[in-house]
């Protein structure tokens, strides 16, 4: 079997346990990326789409959120799999930022208020990168002091570091310039203009785009082979959100990563991503090429979603709204989730959960319309309309 | 600031507008030191001419930051404007003696125009008209706000929410008042079932559809629409903005729809206003402003807006970032960061610092003093003339050379730099109802191109 994928997602369950019961957040999801690859998980609020990335780095706390079933395997190069579900936590903090890193969608509360740019970058380079460190400044790591070491690692005392630096002045000062150095350079990668002037500020001090720049410097220190994008640009301007998704598209080109991207705006999918899976209420519910799954969509939810973005076309006040709300995540029946909102809905649907078919090559649809009634062991008489398969473009 | 209200005030002549804003501003000072001195004023909105013609939807798009919130404020009376005048239910002729009259120095009127004047005042000016007016004025003029999250307050009953403005303007009551608020429920979608719930029991949609309940209750003509859909999912913004859409078919409303998504405002708007730093830079009928803007921000907007059909066009882009709108820019204000600038877009000396320290940053660190006698004029000193000479040769060949008054003199260590005055560019009609306030498409007539442009503007320092 080849193993050229980077990442498998097997049928991965997340809970919340709740007063009111368990919320099925994430139900059997199931996907994978390979090396290289853009794959945006698009969904509505609520669809458990950053929960399911946030396993990923197993962020999500526990209690109240449980891992109920499924693994997530990740293929390090040169050292096989590793299922990041049932690591320990040395291996787990060992992956995150280093072999796959995150940024938020809002850079504003995800950078530390407290601290200037340049030393959170260098907590990057201390976690991961110490021995670069120590020896861009001279040093041999295996023959490295103790407070060399600290001080590399970013972990050092107030009164440790300034006792270094009076008695040991020339070798403090080149570890701190390797340091300056290391994170200069990572600012400069994004093209932010003048780095040595912007690791001196503080979060507050920088626009939107700026920070969000920062974040992908920080998250793009250690080369990572997965980059995860929650949002990167809801919070920002039209103008800034562009350069943005621009930069993390030529990050990837030049350093051969996969992106991992999590949004709810389909436009950006269109142009920034390979492949796409729609979430519906903790279901993947259709999976494709995402200029595919965009032109010609299948499953009844993807259709909606695409049919409420207003355009100018539709007439003024006529949006092909879905109606109804998403349903309740907390002990869901044994049903079609969209099944209450959709207009093909018969009996069967309200019998079963659907799961993803294969109905072309390289698409999935999670829906009944694309089985056939024998397989599900149901009378021909309760199953929805049969969708018919075009491969032409819908418009 | 005469001339520029009475060049470029009046948007929409034939119809009667709404409210009608004159040259309005908005300044808020900054506060420094122990004895929390004003140093300067943040221009949130500064000298907005506009008129929102009745039964119709006048969206306004821009950037965080830009002033649309500000200005939606002012127009709901939330927020007291600094400078220019609000009018209510002007007639199309009314609006035409306004612009007139507010050229006119006061001591120059004939008789006949000052009681014109007066009456005006007094009729439809907000703030110098009748309490009682103020008052109808108020309730004409309604709100839905952003966040349907914090506008909502959480300790009240949805009943209590819907029903506050009818116990205060109408003194309804009691049994009266509950089958009005389930009506107006039920206009919106929701039902008698939801009248004695809390915000917090509902999702985000309905909570805005509470919002929109509560903006409807008195019957008002004009309803401002603050970013009414951002917090929302898509399938559920497509409900709310049909039923935006019904309400105004129904109750004839007039919507000012402010948002950051043109998508959203494309679909919804009859006209659209572009904000930029406090001004308004373009505006026009949606569609003509969307096919063929006439103004590079617009443009910039348009373009960097990904769509789920045909290809980006990804030649018109912003340099840098927003400037400080304490000094917001001379000239143009868009002109720093515009891709198509040219020397007579208002260059100054704030941009040779901002330009060189963004490009070359080894240069700005040599700069040691700067010696302004105003805006335009300054001496920059350096530790050598070499830096200087440095300095010059950085700025060879930019379109900031181009506009100078003479070329930059090197003196010894310190350079003098000058600039030719630009007056601060104001919207002028280019075409039948198009305004731009564009310097280089009001020479032209149209939006420069890029290309050509683009080897003057000269990117060496990228």
């Amino acid at each position: 079997m080849s193993q050229d994928w980077l990442l498998k997602v097997d049928n991965l369950s997340v809970r919340f346990q709740s007063r009111g019961g368990d919320a099925h957040a994430v139900e059997g999801v199931s996907f994978e990326i390979q090396r290289g690859e853009t794959l945006a998980l698009v969904g509505e609020t609520g669809c458990g789409k950053s929960v399911t990335a946030r396993s990923i780095l197993r962020l999500v706390p526990e209690p109240p959120g449980k891992y109920v079933a499924g693994s997530i395997k990740l293929n390090v190069e040169g050292k096989g799999v590793v299922d990041i579900l049932s690591a320990s936590t040395k291996e787990v903090m060992a992956i995150r930022g280093e072999r796959i890193s995150m940024i938020f969608q809002d850079p504003g509360k995800a950078l530390n208020p407290s601290l200037t740019i340049g030393s959170q970058l260098a907590e990057v380079f201390g976690q991961h990168r110490v021995e670069m460190i120590l020896e861009s400044a001279g040093i041999e790591p295996a023959r490295a002091s103790r407070a060399e070491k600290r001080i590399a690692k970013q972990r050092a005392s107030f009164v440790q570091l300034r006792f270094f630096q009076l008695t040991r002045r020339s070798k403090a000062a080149a570890l701190q310039k390797s340091i300056d150095d290391a994170v200069a350079r990572s600012l400069a990668d994004t093209g932010i203009p003048n780095p040595r002037k912007i690791m001196k500020s503080y979060p507050h001090e920088l626009s939107g785009g700026m920070k969000q720049r920062v974040m992908i410097a920080q998250a793009l220190a250690c080369d990572p082979d997965l980059l995860i994008a929650d949002e990167p640009t809801t919070a920002l301007d039209v103008t800034i959100q562009a350069r943005i998704l621009e930069l993390i598209q030529d990050m990837q080109k030049r350093r051969g990563m996969a992106v991992l991207y999590i949004t709810h705006d389909l436009s950006i999918v269109r142009e920034f991503a390979d492949r796409i899976a729609v979430m519906y209420a903790g279901h993947i519910v259709e999976t494709g090429p995402a200029q595919e799954v965009l032109a010609n969509p299948q499953h009844p939810y993807t259709n909606g979603l695409l049919g409420a973005i207003p355009h100018r076309r539709t007439p003024r006040g006529q949006l092909a709204a879905i109606p109804g709300s998403v349903p309740q995540l907390i002990d869901p029946p044994e049903q079609c989730h969209f099944a209450s909102r959709c207009q093909w809905a018969a009996e069967a649907c309200l019998g079963h959960v659907p799961q993803l078919h294969t109905i072309q090559p390289n698409r999935k649809v999670a829906c009944f319309r694309f089985e056939e009634a024998e397989s599900l062991s149901v009378a021909k008489t309760d199953m929805p309309i049969p969708a018919e398969i075009s491969g032409e473009a819908r418009r | 600031m005469t001339t520029a209200s009475s060049s470029s005030s009046l948007h929409t002549v034939d119809t009667d507008s709404v409210v009608t804003l004159n040259d309005v501003k908005v300044h808020y000072p900054v506060k420094e030191g122990a004895l929390q001195r004003v140093t300067g004023h943040v221009k949130a909105v500064d000298g907005v001419d506009l008129s929102i013609a009745r039964g119709k939807t006048l969206g306004l798009v821009g950037e965080s930051g830009c002033g649309k919130t500000t200005l939606g404020r002012v127009i709901s009376g939330l927020v007291a404007p600094t400078g220019g005048d609000i009018w209510m239910d002007l007639s199309a002729q009314q609006q035409l003696d306004v612009n007139r009259l507010r050229g006119v120095n006061e001591a120059e009127m004939t008789a006949q125009d000052r009681q014109m004047w007066k009456d005006l005042t007094l009729n439809s000016r907000l703030g110098s008209m009748s309490r009682e007016k103020q008052r109808q004025y108020r309730r004409n003029c309604q709100v839905v706000f952003q966040d349907a999250f914090s506008s909502l307050n959480p300790r009240q009953l949805v009943r209590d929410i819907v029903g506050r403005p009818l116990r205060v303007h109408e003194q309804t009551s009691g049994a009266e008042l509950d089958k009005k608020v389930i009506e107006l429920l039920e206009r919106v979608g929701l039902g008698a079932e939801h009248l004695l719930r809390f915000p917090h029991q509902f999702s985000g949609g309905q909570r805005q559809r509470i919002s929109i309940a509560r903006a409807l209750a008195l019957n008002p003509e004009f309803v401002i629409l603050d970013e009414p859909t951002s917090a929302l999912d898509v399938s559920v913004q497509a409900q709310i903005l049909n039923l935006l859409v019904d309400l105004q078919a129904e109750m004839g409303l007039t919507y000012l729809f402010i948002t950051h998504d043109l998508g959203v405002v494309q679909h919804m708007a009859d006209h659209i206003a572009v904000m930029y730093l406090g001004q308004i830079v373009e505006y026009g009928p949606t569609d003509q402003v969307f096919d063929s803007p006439l103004h590079p921000y617009s443009r910039v907007l348009r373009d960097s807006n990904p769509s789920l059909e045909g290809e980006r066009n990804r030649d018109w882009e912003l340099s840098g970032t927003v400037p400080n709108p304490i000094e917001p820019p001379h000239g143009c204000r868009l002109h720093p960061r515009c891709p198509v600038a040219a020397a007579g877009c208002g260059w100054s000396v704030s941009d040779v610092m901002s330009r060189t320290e963004e490009n070359s940053p080894v240069i700005f660190e040599t700069i040691k003093t700067v010696d302004r006698s105003d805006d335009y004029n300054a001496q920059i000193n350096f530790e050598n003339e070499g830096d200087a000479q440095g300095f010059v040769s950085q700025l060879n060949g930019s379109v900031i050379n181009e506009s100078m008054h003479r070329p930059p003199e090197v003196r010894g260590a310190s350079v003098k730099v000058s600039f030719n005055e630009v007056s601060d560019a104001s919207l002028e009609q280019i075409q039948d109802g198009r305004w731009s306030s564009c310097i280089r498409t009001q020479e032209r007539g149209t939006l420069p191109d890029l290309n050509k442009s683009q080897q003057v503007n000269g990117k060496e320092g990228q």
